[in-house]
């Protein structure tokens, strides 16, 4: 299972990019852009093929969570493609996030916080919350919601 | 031109302790270096500790990962280094993965890519971790040549103090262009010696530095590298002239003997077989320094420092009190792979952290069996580097030294290392009227005016005693067997 404080900080990276995007496009969308932040953020210092890799490896930890990301794959690039599959059962409102821009995908909420899971793996906290605030400048990441999966 | 007139080279500090030292104060700023040595020698480490030291948001560092050890992974365990800050990533600490256009194009694209990130970042340092690997590619000579050009002549105008880490064999020093255009080449060795690993760094050039030549020792400990210099870090201090004091052992005869006591910033060796009082002349001399204001160390090999202080109490001396004011330091040196230059780091803190004027090495036999056996090749030379630095400094040294006992000789030292001593004071056994008795000599002084006496001592419950007048009544006293004279004592 994913652990909670990564799904957390998952879907908080969800909603931040839900926000940021129309309200009427597809909750994938707000998961594409986390996906592609981090893939910048991460290839720049990991090469493409180390966060390929780790992309890879996340997606296969996902897809035995929700089986909904069937068709979703890690290209060469590190690049998601297949995202327009995700069944629609998959796609879950976050009431706790208050409107519609704070959709996010249950599947993409799993996929992200297996990549953020393996990043802490890795790298651990200090270094897994730098690179997200660099990814993202404007949001708050409190080195809380990493240990206790909840906002200070 | 005079000195006003001449650029000023910054020296940045290296991170890495005792290395400022070796590279002459500091790593000069815009300097084009290399590191090199075998895998494993600690290059990146090395790197990781100055770019730590450096890095800044205003100026931070670019380090450039290229096909060898993945960003990832390199990260995971450099941060278990206590110098390894996270919270200067990725701010003041950029990594930058070049892999895929070594990879897929040529070195022209590889520099056009380096000048993209060092023009938006404006890095103070910048690291290409391994270089190697990326000249590795079946470049023609001169391309290599003009692409370690042109990146050296565009990282030094960009303000950038570079380093490029590579994997090079010892043979390979010779005839390579990147060593021509470096500015500075750090090369790191790992040999295995019997069972210890023997570290060893070189600075094989560093323009327009002052470093200090020869091989380094180094330590990877959870700090990082730490070298250790060749001079212990003492070569910038100034030698103090003679100060022409006389240091009392606190035994009235035997400063007679040495003509009012031993000149400060001596070395002075005593050598005697087991049991002729060697550590208690050792303790007394520590003991006499400390109750006249005189902090002191004490560096032991053969025995615990509480039973040091213990047999000290025995005759008399407080060594408790003068450890608990500072005012003394015993030092239990029993590493079993430490380099010679590392043990002698630690007397050398020691000595530095409370101001020692005296030092007690007892003894120079249980120094060296402290050592791993491929150390103890080094071990003359360094305590020669040692007493050469600490006497400079005005600290006076009494060593002692074991002897085998020989009734056909008269041996000072089984080390060779008279020459490294001022004075040397022999005590030995001597066979008298059917008993075993003990009898000290100062054989030599130098600079000072001795006595010749042969004396004839106890070991009491107040130390070494020298008993009587010389023994005059003996002939062929420092055979061990003398012979008994006719002649009665001239002095009576």
């Amino acid at each position: 299972m994913t652990p909670p404080e990564m799904r957390d900080l998952a879907r908080r990276l969800l909603a931040c990019e839900a926000v940021a995007g129309e309200s009427s496009e597809p909750a994938e969308s707000a998961l594409l852009r986390v996906f592609e932040k981090l893939r910048q953020s991460l290839g720049t210092f990991a090469g493409v093929d180390g966060f390929q890799s780790l992309a890879f490896r996340a997606l296969t930890q996902a897809k035995s969570e929700a089986p909904g990301l069937w068709a979703v794959q890690v290209d060469a690039n590190g690049s998601l493609q297949g995202l327009g599959e995700l069944k629609p059962q998959q796609v879950k409102f976050e009431p706790q996030l208050g409107s519609d821009k704070d959709q996010a995908s249950e599947g993409g909420v799993i996929l992200i916080a297996r990549l953020l899971g393996l990043l802490h793996l890795f790298l651990g906290e200090a270094i897994t919350l730098s690179l997200m605030r660099n990814a993202w400048p404007g949001a708050t990441f409190d080195d809380r919601v990493a240990e206790n999966g909840r906002e200070s | 031109m005079s000195t006003q007139d001449k650029v000023t080279i910054n020296k940045l500090p290296t991170g890495v302790p005792g290395l400022d030292e070796i590279v002459g104060g500091g790593l000069p700023e815009f300097s084009f270096n290399i590191i090199a040595g075998a895998p494993g020698s600690g290059k990146t480490t090395l790197a990781h500790q100055f770019v730590f030291a450096n890095a800044t948001p205003e100026r931070p560092a670019l380090y450039f990962t290229v096909l060898g050890e993945s960003a990832i992974k390199m990260l995971r365990y450099q941060q278990q280094y206590t110098f390894f800050d996270p919270a200067k990533l990725p701010g003041s600490i950029r990594f930058i993965n070049l892999s895929q256009v070594v990879l897929e194009q040529d070195l022209g694209s590889v520099l056009k890519e380096i000048t993209k990130e060092v023009e938006k970042a404006n890095p103070a340092v910048v690291v290409v971790d391994s270089f190697r690997t990326m000249v590795r590619k079946p470049e023609s000579e001169m391309e290599l040549q003009s692409f370690i050009q042109r990146l050296a002549l565009f990282l030094a105008s960009w303000q950038a103090t570079t380093f490029l880490i590579g994997e090079y064999a010892e043979d390979e020093l010779r005839d390579n262009p990147i060593f021509t255009v470096a500015d500075g080449l750090f090369w790191l060795r790992q040999t295995t010696e019997r069972n210890s690993i023997v570290r060893k760094l070189q600075i094989v050039k560093l323009r327009g530095q002052d470093s200090v030549p020869g091989l380094h020792t180094f330590r990877i400990t959870d700090a990082g590298v730490q070298a250790f210099s060749r001079t212990f870090g003492l070569t910038a201090r100034k030698r103090n002239p003679p100060s022409g004091r006389r240091l009392s052992f606190g035994i009235a005869e035997l400063d007679k003997m040495l003509d009012g006591g031993v000149r400060e910033g001596d070395s002075v060796l005593v050598a005697g077989s087991s049991g002729t009082g060697k550590s208690v002349l050792a303790t007394q001399f520590i003991a006499e320094g400390v109750r006249q204001g005189e902090p002191g160390i004490v560096a032991v090999f053969e025995e615990r420092p509480e039973a040091y202080a213990e047999r000290a109490t025995s005759l008399g001396l407080d060594l408790e009190t003068p450890q608990k004011d500072g005012k003394l330091t015993i030092l239990y040196l029993r590493p079993l792979d430490l380099s010679v230059d590392e043990t002698m780091q630690s007397i050398l803190d020691a000595v530095q952290k409370i101001g020692a004027k005296r030092l007690v090495i007892d003894s120079l036999a249980g120094f060296e069996m402290a050592l791993s056996p491929g150390f103890r090749a080094d071990f003359r030379e360094s305590l020669y580097r040692m007493i050469f630095a600490l006497t400079g400094i005005g600290v006076t040294i009494l060593s002692t030294v074991e002897v085998d006992e020989s009734f056909t000789e008269f041996p000072f030292s089984t080390y060779s290392i008279s020459f490294l001593c001022d004075d040397i004071l022999r005590l030995r056994y001597v066979s008298i009227d059917g008993q075993l008795r003990k009898i000290m000599v100062v054989i030599k002084m130098r600079g000072g005016n001795h006595a010749k006496d042969i004396r004839e001592y106890e070991i009491t419950s107040k130390g070494v005693v020298i008993l009587g007048k010389r023994l005059t009544n003996y002939q062929g006293l420092i055979s061990g067997i003398p012979v008994h004279g006719e002649r009665s004592d001239p002095q009576e």
